[in-house]
């Protein structure tokens, strides 16, 4: 259609409001008007600050004004947060509000109180914004169908957040399930700029698909940090450049500075606060913050009371705040995607460039941080890799199903399919899948007299749920997002945030650390309470948080080899950056962008192999731990290894001489059973896997133990049920998940598929420029946590009994 | 396997890695909380824990009892889990029970989880006396020396920056408190108040179990 000529939207009710604000509309939302309007699933693809969310509501809001007075649900509004559903809500007030529409709307997300959400049960509003897990909630009440019979649509925003993880899968099902309530249903998606589109759109678009996409022409002003400092070999904390960071807060009004860890945020934060003479008002925000003091930080950012935000990706979503003027981003941007949501968050303004300035904290980060730079001029976005639906969030759906009335499984099934994620779902699988809730599917029958749901002797294929009890224990388990323990601290009353169990363990009395930018004296630990004080000391830890390390994504890592490999470009760097290229060129080797390049070297009485990869941290974390054995099987007595996204260097005390016949696709199929088998990344899915399934009951705060023994572990039950049942589907569930999320095992087995014909050899005598960065990271023995604990008891009774013979001897 | 040689009240015991006690002069074998059948009992509550667990423990035990060729087998309270868990003891098992009886004597005491509950072919008791030494699951006011179970002891240990939780045996002067010999079962802290409220704080002899040994810090 030729848009220019008829702009239906003219005669659009908010068209007015519209005209009085003196915005125009966008081609995107003419277009996704017509299409919607003529019958199609839509995803919208446009950068923030092109109405995105207005978007969304134009056809809700013209068809709810055409119909009048419609009573009920009309409309589903799906976000990925909590508080970013509250702003919506702001959003779709104003014109509402001002044209005096009679459209009714309210938020639901678990926030809500349990009277308003009777109340909406009661008398549902004409639209609804609320979370993947609400929905999924909504669905498990038995009179589900009901409340969305006449759902018109079902607006997914973010869409781009959802599509690769086990959240997917859960709205993706649960889409499903309004589609057979409601078969009108129509979908709109809304999205950040995607390179594969039309992966989003066979995931969420089911009638006359189509693609709405709406670029923009203007590109960020992106920049390297020009630093007079010398960039550190290693390391990630970005030391060197404070000063230079602390001078370009001074220049812009606001600045938000976007670290990769809560750790970073931290000693970001505290280090700008130590040279922080003009008193520049300067907050922290990250995950772990106490809600109120998030809400806080996000408050005085929307109204303009802060200079300076340090933050983690936890403001990467949300709010327009359109008085930021400059991103500041520190360490590896590890994507393009990420870099460029994050680049967007300053000067809403679609007209006017974005500012943003990048860090780099060591020197493999500056190459990465160039070749983002290039790919976003090129405009190479990454792709998001859809996978396959996870078995657990199947369980969890059949439980919620079950809890919503009695059910056939055969029509289960066909629903399910629909969904894009389990489109292959085997039948046998989904039936194990159906015993698991029943019994937990053990192939031992024991608990025939326990069954949580139960076949109708009538037909075979109808099931019910024994009990009505069982719909509170599926209430409690609901979601997929499982966090680690956690732990609430308490300032005197006041509560500063969550801080990882497993940090405070190694915390004694009088320990001092930093947490909310402050530096805090742990007293003690009570129920669950870890209770601090401030304190002044110098010496302070920073909380470590496990997760949430991402992964440099191929495209960029694509991006860095061909940029290394261009040494016509080098003499354009800073002068230490190109000593070190140039060294290594003349020493070594500067791998060209399709070769790995492998060097050896002796140093200090062992053999070293490095080998660049530039596979991302989790792949290579994987080549490491097949290669060590690989290298045990060749007897070159391997010690150890380290990964980091580029590269992984192994220690041996013979030389690796046969590294070529190691290294190829045969090492993935021979040792990764071995691998999985050895370290606790299964394990630890499988924990994941037995609360999202309802194997187990989440631990929720408030009802922690109660002091009496732990119940039982998971790690107990994996450790049984692997000897007993290997086959069972909850072990395959964590298998899978490892293969698909932790070892980027795809990624891997196709540089492995390739490499042996690709390998460069440098046998050298001494270390490499190229290598220092990550011989600089060897600091840990890699070993499996049971050898670890047989270890440190060994070590700390060797010390005690030397102890006890110098006692003896005096 | 290897053992931990732990001299309490001045005899000579044996503490080995499978969490069973031996006690060389008498040639008596104990073990403690064994939790029979925790999951079919957690089944009841629709915690489908993997029903394996039974199966499990009695193999434990029998192989021990097959290796020590023991007199006496003493169990420190809480064979089973509770009352649904004579349900997950097989025919089968009766037989093996029955079988290990004719050579060694069990002696099985009360645990708060199994004073309700009978098993034929065998006798519970309150507490047991050897000499001054007494059997109990949760320790009482004596002059004697105690051997017990009931709180699943775990030790925190703290070394270069590494945290680990390991079960263990512990003990005091006069108190001495076995692990949990279970395979579903948990663990409390011996730090935590429920145990120094019996244990104390001080002069405690601590032997956690790694996985073919069991140490002494």
């Amino acid at each position: 259609m030729n848009i220019n000529k008829s702009n239906p939207l003219l005669l659009h009710p908010l068209n007015k409001w519209m005209k009085k604000k003196n915005w125009s509309w966008f081609p995107h939302q003419i277009e996704t008007f017509h299409y919607v309007r003529t019958g199609s699933d839509v995803v919208v693809f446009a950068p923030t600050g092109a109405g995105k969310t207005l978007t969304g509501f134009i056809n809700p809001i013209d068809d709810l004004i055409k119909l009048k007075k419609f009573k009920g649900l009309h409309t589903l509004y799906i976000s990925p947060l909590k508080s970013l559903a509250n702003d919506i809500v702001r959003n779709l007030e104003k014109p509402i509000k001002e044209l005096d529409l009679n459209i009714s709307f309210q938020v639901r997300t678990g926030d809500t109180t349990p009277y308003k959400k009777q109340k909406q049960k009661q008398k549902p509003p004409n639209i609804l914004i609320t979370t993947p897990e609400s929905l999924a909630l909504l669905n498990s009440y038995e009179n589900a169908k009901e409340f969305f019979n006449n759902l018109k649509y079902i607006i997914i925003d973010e869409i781009h957040t959802f599509l690769d993880n086990k959240r997917a899968d859960l709205l993706s099902l649960n889409i499903e399930r309004l589609q057979t309530f409601s078969p009108n249903l129509q979908r709109i998606g809304l999205s950040a700029t995607l390179k594969n589109k039309q992966d989003a759109k066979k995931w969420l678009c089911r009638k006359k698909p189509k693609i709405i996409s709406y670029e923009n022409s203007v590109l960020p002003k992106i920049k390297i940090l020009e630093s007079k400092e010398r960039i550190p070999w290693s390391g990630h904390m970005a030391t060197y450049s404070i000063n230079e960071i602390y001078k370009e807060i001074m220049k812009s009004k606001l600045t938000i500075i976007f670290v990769n860890t809560r750790a970073q945020a931290e000693y970001m934060f505290k280090n700008l606060w130590l040279i922080n003479k003009k008193k520049l008002k300067i907050a922290v925000h990250h995950g772990s913050l106490e809600k109120n003091l998030r809400l806080k930080v996000e408050n005085n950012l929307s109204k303009g009371l802060v200079d300076c935000v340090v933050a983690t990706s936890s403001l990467e979503l949300g709010l327009d705040y359109g008085d930021v003027e400059k991103i500041i981003q520190v360490g590896a941007p590890k994507g393009i995607n990420r870099l460029l949501q994050r680049v967007g968050r300053s000067n809403h303004n679609l007209n006017t460039p974005s500012k943003a300035i990048l860090v780099p904290t060591n020197r493999f980060e500056f190459i990465e941080a160039k070749a983002a730079i290039e790919e976003i001029k090129k405009n190479n976005l990454d792709k998001i890799d859809l996978k396959e639906g996870s078995f657990d969030v199947v369980a969890q759906h059949i439980f919620a199903t079950a809890c919503a009335g009695q059910f056939n499984i055969n029509d289960l099934y066909k629903e399910i399919i629909k969904a894009y994620p389990y489109k292959k779902l085997k039948l046998n699988d989904f039936k194990q899948l159906i015993n698991l809730i029943q019994d937990g599917g053990y192939v031992l029958k024991n608990y025939d007299q326990f069954k949580r749901i139960f076949q109708l002797r009538e037909n075979k294929n109808i099931y019910k749920l024994v009990n009505k009890r069982e719909t509170r224990k599926y209430r409690m388990n609901v979601g997929t997002i499982i966090e680690n323990p956690m732990l609430k601290i308490k300032l005197g009353t006041k509560t500063l945030g969550n801080i990882e169990e497993v940090f405070i363990q190694n915390l004694s009395q009088g320990d001092s650390f930093i947490f909310a930018g402050q530096v805090l004296e742990f007293q003690s630990m009570k129920n669950n309470l870890v209770q601090v004080k401030r304190s002044k000391s110098l010496i302070s830890k920073i909380p470590s948080y496990s997760g949430g390390r991402m992964p440099l994504s191929t495209n960029l890592a694509n991006s860095v080899r061909a940029l290394l490999a261009k040494s016509n470009m080098w003499d354009l760097y800073p002068e230490q950056i190109t000593q070190w290229l140039k060294r290594q060129k003349y020493i070594s080797k500067i791998p060209k962008k399709d070769e790995y390049l492998v060097e050896q070297f002796p140093r200090k009485k062992n053999f070293y192999t490095v080998i660049y990869t530039f596979a991302g941290w989790h792949a290579n974390q994987t080549l490491g731990f097949l290669l060590l054995r690989g290298f045990k099987g060749f007897n070159y007595k391997p010690l150890g290894f380290v990964a980091n996204d580029y590269a992984i260097v192994l220690w041996s005390l013979k030389e690796a001489k046969e590294i070529k016949t190691i290294l190829n696709l045969g090492l993935l199929d021979k040792h990764l059973d071995n691998y999985l088998e050895e370290t606790s990344i299964v394990k630890r899915l499988f924990r994941d896997n037995a609360i999202i399934s309802c194997l187990i009951e989440r631990r929720l705060p408030g009802m922690e133990k109660t002091g009496k023994q732990v119940l039982f572990s998971s790690d107990l039950i994996y450790t049984v049920l692997k000897k007993n049942e290997p086959d069972h589907i909850l072990l395959k569930s964590s298998y899978e998940d490892a293969k698909k999320n932790m070892i980027d095992y795809d990624r891997l087995r196709e540089i492995l598929k390739k490499i042996d014909k690709k390998i460069i050899l440098k046998k050298l005598t001494s270390i490499s420029p190229l290598a220092v960065p990550i011989i600089l990271e060897i600091n840990r023995e890699n070993l499996s946590k049971k050898e670890i604990d047989e270890y440190i008891l060994e070590d700390l009774e060797n010390e005690i009994l030397k102890e006890a013979n110098v006692l003896s001897i005096n | 396997m290897f053992y931990q040689l732990i001299n309490f009240g001045n005899e000579e015991f044996h503490a080995y890695p499978d969490k069973s006690l031996y006690w060389k002069r008498l040639n008596t074998l104990i073990v403690s909380d064994l939790h029979i059948g925790k999951s079919i009992s957690y089944a009841k509550n629709k915690q489908f824990l993997p029903p394996y667990d039974t199966k499990e423990i009695l193999n434990k035990i029998f192989v021990s009892l097959d290796k020590i060729k023991p007199s006496n087998l003493i169990i420190v309270g809480d064979l089973l889990h509770d009352v649904f868990s004579t349900l997950s003891l097989k025919d089968q098992d009766h037989k093996n029970l029955s079988q290990y009886m004719k050579n060694t004597d069990f002696i099985w005491i009360k645990g708060n989880h199994d004073e309700n509950i009978q098993i034929e072919g065998f006798k519970n008791l309150t507490n047991y006396k050897i000499d001054k030494f007494l059997f109990t699951h949760i320790p009482i006011k004596t002059s004697l020396f105690q051997i017990c179970g009931h709180y699943h002891p775990k030790v925190k240990i703290s070394h270069r920056g590494k945290t680990i939780f390991k079960t263990c045996f512990v003990h005091n002067e006069k108190i001495f408190i076995l692990p949990s010999f279970g395979i579903l079962t948990g663990g409390l802290d011996i730090h935590s108040k429920q145990i120094s409220d019996v244990l104390g704080k001080n002069n405690l002899s601590i032997y956690p179990v790694g996985q073919d040994k069991v140490y002494k810090l």
